[in-house]
């Protein structure tokens, strides 16, 4: 009994970890404008609707441009900036560290609430680049802390070799310190652009007409139960699954070998 | 290096294509969910080649907080609760309207509300649909004469079994309503007795909810009874579960209308103008008046030409002249007196 | 040459997060008075805040909801995290990991929706308590601030786990070998050895969750019913109902407080 007791705990924690997520794919295939029990039998027509709800799928289109951009913008800023305060020493770094970590303590209802009462005041116009902008914002803290905390000795010693050997300050970067980071600033940008595709309260606050996914996800409860909401839903997890585990697959397994 | 080259070209294109829109001519609309139904804004897009663009907001004061901070011309068409009207027109927000252009002679007459609809004499917005503020329920869960009766629809023989539709004004209506208190004359000094009626509806209710969540409260079982609720809650799931209804209690209701307007400013009057005329013609007004988010009265009655027996029977079409006589219009507070009944809606949701 | 890598993102930071924080933080003591706003420099707002009982008790209630939240994430998610790091066979490690985390790729905003689905009284929760005859009627779980904490674990657990399982797996096997040779028993080398060396970690994890947690509006809104409001809440309701920037921009910096408090 004692030797099943951990499996035990981890059913049920998964159990637990995916009951909503079952309760959310079973009823996007209800036949029926309700996604409540009871469940009438399989259907695809709410997934037909919503590929064909161009406002949802420009959404979507418009979650994955602000994800990468921003995350783009905030590895190459973030990496930078470890990269400045690892190989160089400034006065006050530790400040400087420190209000590039700041934003990572504040929530971003208070980002986003900032950053509109400063652009509207200054007369900008609400767009996917303001909500980009603030995604921004959300995960530079997160690359630089990422990147920061992989500079190492190693990595340190294989510059100092390359510039010995009469590399240039660019050369040293781009074909030493990168390579050797890449795994942590794949990381970050791979943990950016997670946090940014489904980041909601900066996205709904900082934009007008083009949103992004949860935003348009949310306008959609606001407007009537449905099961469309379940099947976007579970097409989402879908597409993430089916990265995930490409990733999973061709990329990690190959770099074991 | 060369993923890293490959996402980095993928999003320059991904978003160079996201702002590469067609070079129509295009329509801003700030609005209430319910014209955002792809139903009723394809047939005028595709009919005058435009795109029309939308955005839903969710209280009179974001409205006209995001309009104030827009610059002229970022908006065309404004969609707006009737008694919040001259709100907007002192904002300088609404442009003039040329009502003579519209098909007014052809509104129920209690909803073409003049009064709400202009300041000065000078009409700045159109009604263009209206409902009741009044008890939505589960027939076969409920006494049906309780909710006849509004001191009843709330009591504690439903403990638990009521929402609260999450809008202070219709909701402190209903509660003047049932003191005897015409929603017209509530003053600060009716705001003790309000506060009561509110205090036991909401210790009697299970939670305090928006469209969405009444409508699946009632859908799911969570709770019998929204109060505050109306066709417009409960029309868009009548055809699947026909329990679901509602009803105006011998005491009356609020009625609520949402009227629409040209923004000042606009550079794109004309095309916001052929928007309006779309908006309250027959057509238009039975797209809107059984639009997804939530259905409601048609302003143009001739629209009931176009609607069909099904749908009007789920409006209670025939029961119109009735209802417009029974029921009050949403109370229309001063800024002041306004505060405190929102400060009294927050107590009182918080108990 | 240094600040020429340093600059664009600490300008960033600065232009594009310090900038609006100290406008914020000047907001607040402006007031609205209706439409208009008028910047006179007063504590109006923060006297609002303390006299309004709404408004105090939404920083109560975000608190309860938020130290609820944590401890239990905590304590469900280590077990889990020490399970995968230590129980599974190392080749499967990273397969549990990852399906432990799954769900994450749903919509957030999706996800506390289908919770209200699992947790209606007509729901899953209640249909399988019901035939399993542990109740007779069914209870009421959406809603309420148990379905608002249990959409909130839910989430953290996953994250939690994640953060633990790092840094369980990061600890040298020797300490525990060590500990063993020295005739510790298993639970004595979690509480002396393990537990300490992982304790920071945890700490940061938990420190993440209440940042998190107590600025989250998605979750309160959809599960909470709305009977009790959180700081979010509230902000939101400022903002939506009456513009009312001034007190939204207070309530904001004093949520920042607590947290900075933490």
């Amino acid at each position: 009994m004692m030797r099943a007791l951990p499996w035990i705990y981890l059913l049920v924690a998964f159990v637990f970890i995916y009951l909503p997520v079952a309760a959310l794919v079973l009823f996007s295939f209800q036949s029926g404008t309700l996604p409540v029990p009871p469940f009438n039998g399989p259907s695809l027509q709410w997934y037909g609707e919503i590929l064909s709800d161009d406002d949802l799928m420009a959404a979507l289109r418009n979650s994955v441009a602000v994800a990468f951009g921003s995350s783009a913008a905030a590895v190459i800023l973030g990496f930078f900036a470890a990269y400045g305060l690892a190989r160089y020493v400034l006065p006050g770094s530790a400040l400087i560290r420190g209000i590039l970590i700041a934003p990572l303590t504040v929530s971003y209802l208070i980002v986003g609430l900032g950053l509109l009462i400063v652009l509207t005041r200054s007369g900008f116009v609400l767009s996917l680049l303001t909500a980009a902008i603030g995604h921004v914002v959300i995960n530079l803290p997160l690359a630089f802390a990422i990147i920061y905390a992989s500079m190492g000795s190693q990595q340190q010693n294989a510059e100092r070799a390359a510039r010995d050997l009469g590399a240039g300050e660019v050369q040293v970067i781009w074909l030493v310190t990168v390579p050797i980071l890449l795994p942590s600033i794949a990381a970050a940008f791979f943990l950016s652009v997670t946090l940014s595709w489904d980041e909601f309260i900066i996205a709904f606050l900082l934009t007008r007409f083009d949103v992004s996914l949860p935003v348009e996800i949310w306008s959609l409860l606001r407007s009537g139960l449905s099961p469309r909401l379940n099947a976007i839903g579970s097409f989402v997890f879908l597409i993430s699954i089916t990265v995930v585990l490409f990733l999973e697959i061709f990329v990690f397994r190959r770099n074991r070998q | 290096m060369k993923c890293m080259r490959k996402i980095l070209l993928s999003t320059i294109s991904m978003v160079a294509v996201a702002s590469n829109a067609a070079a129509k001519d295009e329509l801003n609309a700030l609005v209430w969910c319910d014209h955002t139904d792809p139903a009723l804004i394809e047939p005028f897009e595709t009919e005058h080649n435009v795109k029309v663009n939308l955005r839903e907001y969710e209280g009179t004061g974001a409205a006209l907080a995001l309009l104030e901070q827009s610059r002229p011309g970022d908006w065309d068409v404004l969609v707006i609760d009737g008694i919040d009207v001259f709100r907007a027109v002192e904002a300088g927000i609404l442009a003039p309207l040329a009502v003579d252009e519209l098909p007014t002679a052809d509104f129920f007459p209690e909803v073409v509300m003049a009064e709400n609809n202009s300041v000065d004499g000078v009409t700045y917005a159109v009604t263009e649909k209206f409902g009741y503020n009044t008890v939505s329920y589960n027939s076969s869960k409920v006494d049906q004469s309780d909710m006849e009766d509004l001191s009843t629809i709330w009591s504690d023989k439903y403990n638990g079994r009521i929402s609260i539709y999450d809008y202070y004004l219709p909701v402190m209506g209903l509660a003047a309503i049932a003191e005897g208190i015409p929603t017209a004359k509530i003053g600060s000094g009716d705001l003790d007795q309000i506060g009561d009626v509110l205090s036991i509806m909401r210790s009697n209710a299970a939670s305090v909810a928006g469209v969405v969540a009444a409508q699946t409260a009632l859908a799911t079982g969570e709770v019998d009874i929204v109060v505050g609720g109306g066709e417009w809650l409960t029309a868009v799931l009548a055809g699947e579960r026909p329990e679901l209804t509602w009803t105006i209690p011998k005491e009356g209701a609020v009625r609520w209308a949402q009227s629409i307007g040209v923004v000042e400013g606009s550079k794109n009057s004309d095309l916001a103008m052929k928007f309006i005329n779309y908006i309250v013609s027959p057509e238009g007004q039975a797209r809107l008046a059984t639009s997804s988010c939530f259905w409601g009265m048609p302003a143009n009655a001739k629209a009931g030409d176009i609607l069909t027996d099904d749908q009007k029977a789920v409006l209670r079409w025939n029961q119109q002249p009735d209802y417009l006589a029974l029921t009050q219009l949403y109370p229309a507070p001063d800024a002041d007196l306004d505060a405190e009944m929102q400060d009294l809606w927050l107590e009182t949701l918080q108990q | 040459m240094g600040w020429g890598f340093v600059a664009p993102a600490l300008l960033w930071t600065m232009a594009f997060f310090v900038l609006p924080f100290v406008v914020m933080g000047a907001m607040s003591l402006a007031t609205m008075k209706g439409r208009t706003l008028i910047w006179d420099l007063s504590l109006a707002n923060y006297l609002e805040l303390a006299e309004k009982a709404y408004l105090w008790r939404a920083i109560v209630v975000s608190l309860e909801i938020t130290l609820t939240v944590t401890l239990v994430s905590i304590i469900l998610a280590y077990p889990l995290a020490w399970i995968i790091a230590f129980r599974v066979p190392k080749h499967w490690q990273r397969l549990a990991l990852l399906l432990s985390i799954l769900p994450f790729w749903t919509s957030y905003v999706v996800r506390s929706y289908a919770w209200l689905l699992v947790l209606a009284r007509e729901g899953m929760v209640n249909n399988t308590l019901i035939s399993l005859g542990l109740i007779g009627n069914p209870i009421t779980i959406a809603n309420t601030r148990f379905a608002t904490v249990t959409g909130f674990v839910h989430f953290f657990v996953m994250l939690l786990t994640l953060t633990i399982y790092a840094n369980l797996v990061q600890l040298s096997p020797n300490y525990r070998r060590a500990a063993m040779d020295l005739g510790a028993t298993a639970l004595q080398t979690f509480r002396h050895v393990i537990l300490p060396l992982t304790l920071p970690g945890v700490v940061t994890g938990a420190f993440l969750t209440f940042v998190l947690c107590i600025g989250d509006y998605v979750t309160p809104q959809i599960l909470g019913g709305n009977t009790e409001l959180t700081v979010p809440q509230v902000i939101m309701v400022q903002l939506g109902r009456r513009a009312d920037f001034p007190l939204a921009s207070a309530l904001a910096l004093v949520l920042m407080g607590i947290v900075s408090l933490a």
